[in-house]
């Protein structure tokens, strides 16, 4: 009778066992998640206007700037932070040149530039800016008011004398390179 | 039983041990914090970071392009239960954002390394091989007056950072799509009218002056020629 229990309890741990196995090989790679897929949708990207421009630039700033605000709340304050990539290039137009500004006499060249100016004022690549804190809910109006926080931002710290100053030291140098590489001996060059 | 009551002795010697190593372990990193609390305190995140660059570049080409970066955040309920896939869609999680960006290419010749080597001279004929184009993203803008979005009741709005995530994106997808502007084709053409009318005041006849590149680029020549921040 003893024999017979064992064996009994024997047939029933193996069963379990087996019980176990199958349902751990029927479940292996088993797995519930939600999610939601995380890439954009493949969209056009539409050429609005391609046209020749000549802008020669001699100094490239580029700047990292942090912009937040604040809202004041009744219980709790919320905040918005985020940082902003931009380039601010230094040079000239050379649709804005004069009649006349290039004079050659024998090896020698005198060269009229207008003056040394930011080439474009739209140089935040705010695609590529990054969020750095949010508390509460904020509007499109708040984003673009934080933008042009740190274009201003951008602007006073990358528009400086010194920086303009030593845009045209450059523009000088690499004129006059040129020019000698063209074969001009003695260069001169104004800016108005 | 004496053997038992030594097995037992030993192992309760074995914890006490392990305790003890456990406080030691306790200890040092609770040193570590107190060293992490001053590092804590210096607050970098206000600072500006500027770096200037002289250059000579001359940029022949500007592009601006359009985009509307859309995204369908819908919530699947997704996996596998007995070897068998499922994904339903979760009702009441739909969440929709359409995003348009304006970004400007700009397409520009280095002239920084430009010698006498890159000028052929035959007689009164001028030959100037310019350096290869490049092309770089100047600015890009979300034009957030027009960012539209739709959000289920059972779900958050959009947050800052998803919505930086579909941005940059939309920046990725329009870089990759710059071998097919023909902003390079632009660029060769309009090296030669910004630097012809210079040659001719130097007094070269327009008709004996010669703008080259070294030679026509394929769609993958320009990927290598995209110059993009990261």
């Amino acid at each position: 009778m003893k024999t017979f229990r064992i064996a009994t309890a024997l047939f029933a741990v193996s069963l379990v066992v087996i019980a176990f196995l199958w349902l751990r090989s029927c479940t292996k790679g088993d797995h519930i998640e939600i999610g939601a897929e995380e890439k954009i949708d493949p969209t056009p990207t539409q050429i609005q206007s391609i046209k020749a421009i000549g802008e020669w630039e001699f100094l490239s700033i580029s700047i990292e700037e942090l912009a937040d605000t604040v809202r004041k709340g009744f219980f709790s304050d919320d905040e918005l932070a985020r940082i902003y990539y931009g380039t601010l290039r230094l040079g000239i137009n050379m649709h804005h040149v004069e009649p006349g500004w290039l004079q050659t006499e024998g090896d020698s060249i005198c060269l009229t530039l207008p003056k040394i100016g930011l080439l474009d004022r739209e140089f935040i690549d705010e695609a590529r800016s990054k969020p750095f804190f949010e508390s509460g809910s904020w509007k499109p109006e708040d984003r673009e008011a934080l933008y042009r926080q740190a274009h201003n931002n951008m602007l006073a710290h990358g528009l400086t004398n010194e920086n303009l100053s030593a845009a045209e030291t450059n523009a000088r140098e690499q004129i006059t390179s040129l020019m000698r590489a063209m074969g001009y001996k003695r260069v001169s060059i104004s800016f108005k | 039983m004496k053997k038992f009551f030594i097995f037992l002795l030993a192992a309760a010697f074995v914890a006490i041990g392990v305790l003890m190593c456990q406080g030691t372990v306790i200890q040092e990193s609770s040193d570590d914090r107190g060293q992490e609390t001053v590092y804590g305190s210096i607050d970098t995140l206000p600072m500006l970071v500027t770096q200037v660059r002289k250059c000579a570049k001359l940029y022949t080409a500007e592009c601006r392009v359009h985009k509307i970066v859309t995204h369908d955040d819908v919530l699947r309920l997704k996996g596998s239960v007995l070897q068998r896939q499922f994904n339903i869609k979760l009702p009441l999680g739909d969440r929709r954002i359409a995003i348009p960006i304006d970004a400007k290419l700009k397409a520009w010749i280095d002239f920084s390394q430009f010698s006498e080597k890159n000028i052929e001279r035959r007689g009164d004929r001028i030959t100037i091989i310019l350096p290869d184009p490049q092309v770089t993203m100047t600015s890009s803008k979300i034009d957030q007056k027009n960012v539209r979005q739709y959000v289920a009741l059972a779900r958050a709005n959009f947050s800052d950072a998803e919505m930086s995530d579909y941005e940059l994106q939309g920046r990725a997808a329009i870089i990759q799509d710059i071998p097919e502007m023909g902003i390079i084709e632009t660029a060769q053409a309009n090296a030669a009218k910004v630097l012809v009318p210079m040659l001719t005041e130097m007094g070269y006849q327009e008709d004996k002056i010669t703008v080259a590149f070294r030679k026509q680029y394929s769609l993958e020549d320009i990927q290598s020629l995209l110059r993009m921040d990261n």
